[in-house]
């Protein structure tokens, strides 16, 4: 009797999750907006939280997202604590080294912010003033390969461009859908806050990256990622969460 | 003897710890150049009293007006009136982190202001006048009790007080030492110093005391010079007590 | 006059003479870091010694963090002890609510507090912020300290010095104080180690400290296991080396000892 009560609920339990949905636990630094941040219920939301959700539909996989701060977020991949980091992550030639990169799926340029009131165009007339930038990001890596001028690493960049706000620093450089959720979004800083410019870097892509040689995620992805492209479904978000 | 001011006057003290009452009325004079030795029970108040003269107690009612300022008084700066009473604990208190000199010169220098040279010179001359003034660059822990004590006498006199308070000073040593301790007492009391000592002793209170007074239970029981309090005290309870202890 | 210990919690050992086990201890960590360390810079200079060389700026503000909040600590402990046995209810009062305060709120969020909350009204620059955080945290533990050490001091010193006629005042610098700095001076010892390693909290106000440096190199080259160990190795050798200068100190302070 008991024997058979045991093997019902075996039986209950392997038809209810189904064997071939694989859940994919995805890694974002929610601090980003609007990429990737908090809203006041606590859930992580944004158009990288959206474009994961449209990926992993499409590609037929589930998604749990962990948020994980900026700094050891390639450290915990690395650790296997996650399967992929889909997180606003620029794909750069040092990255490619240490981590695996999906198709390339958003575009973004780097931006100056600054002060209102600041005649400033270009980064190179900050020398001798102190920038901000997110510890580990492409963006703070332009502030330090800019002679002159003193570069503040910040641990999220809702802190540095805190810091410009009250005058501490001079200006931040970030993506640009960040600095434009700052400067022209958010009401508060938006009245003080301004786009300077944005930084000839060049182009950069968003990639969603896994840790070096785990093809059978990367597969997984790129298959969700080509399939959202061709629904035309990441256009839907941009304008959703970016607007132009 | 002639019979000037006295130096110290305490009058209808009253002190309690709590609901102890640790002084009951207590009235006592001294004059400049007596000798007064306290003695009686423990618990009896006798330290109690003692303290009061220099306020290290304070006193619920009466009044001590020593060297013609009233110690109780916020008036008059205890501190000055401190100056001119000396002290010797039954623990010697002697500071640890200073050298023996130099236990006999930081209240001169400090508060008399006077020279480090002058002050030296007069702290050697206390040493010597104690007997250990070879000790004089060495810290107190490597003293003996009966060293230690000598030199908080010292120390005391090195501000050249017109009183000297002792404090059961030879209670917590071992008997040998005993002896060194009182024979710079019995000196100094030949040299006139005035002087109120609580003490066990009573060879030394029969030897130098101009005064003995007997206490039990926070009051004063007797009074009288030695000769008279030894032999024919009257008080039952200080016959118990000199009973019990000679 | 025997020499009484305040109980410590925190911070680090610290080796004395007669604690042998601790003493060999120190030896072993000490030796072993470095070992360690120059086996990694010599033999695998790549990254080793790059990190070793991108520390040196952020190690020089750790000290300077960690030398100017220990000065104030110490000043703000003292006052702060001094007002904690204070007979003036108000001096008292405001000494007690001080320490209850800073006790109550964790380093980090008094970094926070100072630097971000308050960086609405008062534009305190990170380096300030963070000295004055960590001397008010630290002056709040160091004023238990030194409550402790004067209390330790027998009674009978103050009453010979006050029969001397010394006021309060004039007996606590010249009697009480001179002899509580030994009692005092272990644990104050082990609250300079941890405020040692507390100040890699501050790197949270973006100042550019060890940790900030390390964490820095690691985000842009990926050698998190080498940055960090390398870290790691660093902090151990510095709080050693100050926890030697501390018993060697302590020794100093005993000069007046029997034995």
């Amino acid at each position: 009797m008991m024997k058979r009560c045991v093997w019902v609920v075996l039986a209950a339990i392997l038809l209810a999750t189904p064997a071939w949905a694989r859940t994919l636990v995805v890694a974002q630094d929610a601090t980003w907006p609007p990429m990737e941040f908090m809203n006041e219920q606590k859930e992580i939301i944004g158009f990288d939280t959206d474009y994961v959700r449209a990926v992993a539909k499409e590609a037929g996989f589930d998604v749990v997202f962990k948020n994980v701060a900026w700094d050891g977020i390639f450290a915990g991949l690395d650790a296997g604590q996650y399967d992929a980091v889909c997180s606003s992550v620029t794909i750069t030639d040092e990255r490619k080294k240490a981590m695996d990169f999906g198709i390339p799926y958003f575009k973004v340029r780097q931006a100056l912010v600054v002060s209102k009131d600041s005649t400033v165009k270009t980064l190179e007339e900050l020398k001798g003033k102190t920038v901000g930038g997110q510890i580990g990001t492409t963006g703070y890596f332009a502030i330090k390969k800019t002679e002159g001028i003193t570069a503040k690493s910040y641990d999220e960049i809702g802190l540095a461009m805190e810091d410009l706000f009250s005058g501490r620093i001079d200006g931040v450089v970030c993506d640009d859908p960040t600095a434009a959720q700052y400067a022209l979004q958010k009401a508060d800083y938006a009245a003080r806050l301004k786009i300077a410019a944005v930084l000839d870097t060049g182009d950069e892509y968003y990639g969603i990256a896994v840790k070096k040689g785990n093809k059978e995620v990367l597969d997984l992805i790129n298959k969700g990622i080509e399939a959202v492209q061709a629904k035309g479904i990441d256009k839907e978000l941009r304008a959703k969460w970016i607007g132009q | 003897m002639t019979s000037p001011e006295p130096i110290i006057t305490i009058e209808n003290v009253n002190k309690y710890f709590g609901q102890l009452k640790a002084l009951s009325e207590v009235s006592l004079q001294v004059r400049p150049g007596e000798k007064v030795v306290i003695i009686g029970p423990s618990g009896s108040g006798k330290s109690t009293l003692l303290r009061t003269i220099n306020r290290l107690e304070e006193i619920d009612s009466g009044r001590i007006i020593v060297d013609g300022l009233d110690v109780m008084d916020d008036k008059n700066d205890i501190n000055r009136i401190r100056m001119e009473v000396g002290m010797v604990f039954q623990r010697f208190n002697l500071f640890p982190h200073k050298t023996v000199l130099g236990n006999l010169t930081l209240a001169p220098m400090k508060l008399r202001k006077i020279e480090r040279a002058a002050a030296e010179a007069n702290g050697r001359r206390l040493l010597q006048k104690v007997g250990i003034e070879e000790k004089a660059a060495v810290y107190p822990a490597r003293l003996s009790g009966g060293q230690q004590q000598r030199v908080a006498i010292a120390r005391a006199l090195a501000m050249n007080p017109k009183i000297m308070l002792f404090d059961e000073p030879t209670s917590a040593l071992d008997p040998e030492m005993i002896g060194e301790v009182l024979d710079v007492m019995v000196n100094l009391a030949r040299e006139g110093m005035t002087m109120v000592v609580v003490t066990h002793e009573m060879g030394f209170a029969r030897e130098v005391a101009d005064m003995v007074v007997f206490m039990d239970q926070g009051q004063i029981l007797e009074t009288g010079p030695p000769e008279h309090f030894f032999q024919d005290c009257r008080h039952p309870r200080a016959r118990k007590f000199l009973s019990q202890i000679l | 006059m025997e020499k009484k210990t305040i109980d410590v919690s925190d911070g680090a050992a610290i080796p004395r003479k007669k604690d042998a086990g601790l003493f060999s201890a120190w030896r072993i960590s000490f030796a072993g870091a470095l070992i360690i360390l120059l086996c990694l810079v010599v033999f695998e200079p790549d990254p080793y010694l790059k990190i070793l060389k991108f520390l040196p700026d952020g190690i020089l503000i750790t000290f300077e963090v960690t030398i100017f909040a220990i000065i104030f600590a110490v000043l703000l402990g003292l006052l702060t002890g001094l007002g904690r046995i204070s007979k003036n209810p108000f001096i008292n009062a405001v000494a007690s609510t001080y320490v209850e305060v800073v006790r109550g709120i964790p380093l980090l969020v008094q970094l926070f507090y100072i630097y971000y909350a308050l960086g609405r009204f008062v534009r305190l620059p990170d380096m300030v912020a963070a000295i004055i955080a960590m001397s008010l945290c630290y002056g709040a533990y160091m004023g238990e300290v030194f409550r402790a050490g004067i209390e330790s001091i027998d009674k009978g010193q103050m009453e010979a010095a006050r029969s001397l006629g010394f006021n309060r005042t004039q007996t606590m610098f010249y009697v009480i104080l001179p002899q509580a700095w030994r009692t005092i001076l272990p644990p104050v010892g082990n609250e300079f180690i941890a405020l040692l390693k507390d100040t890699s909290l501050v790197s949270i106000l973006a100042v550019a400290d060890m940790l900030r440096r390390g964490r820095e190199f690691a985000s842009e080259t990926f050698t998190y296991f080498e940055t960090y160990t390398v870290i790691a190795l660093v902090y151990l050798l510095i709080t050693l080396l100050l926890s030697k200068m501390v018993s060697i100190l302590e020794e100093k302070l005993n000069y007046y000892d029997q034995s």
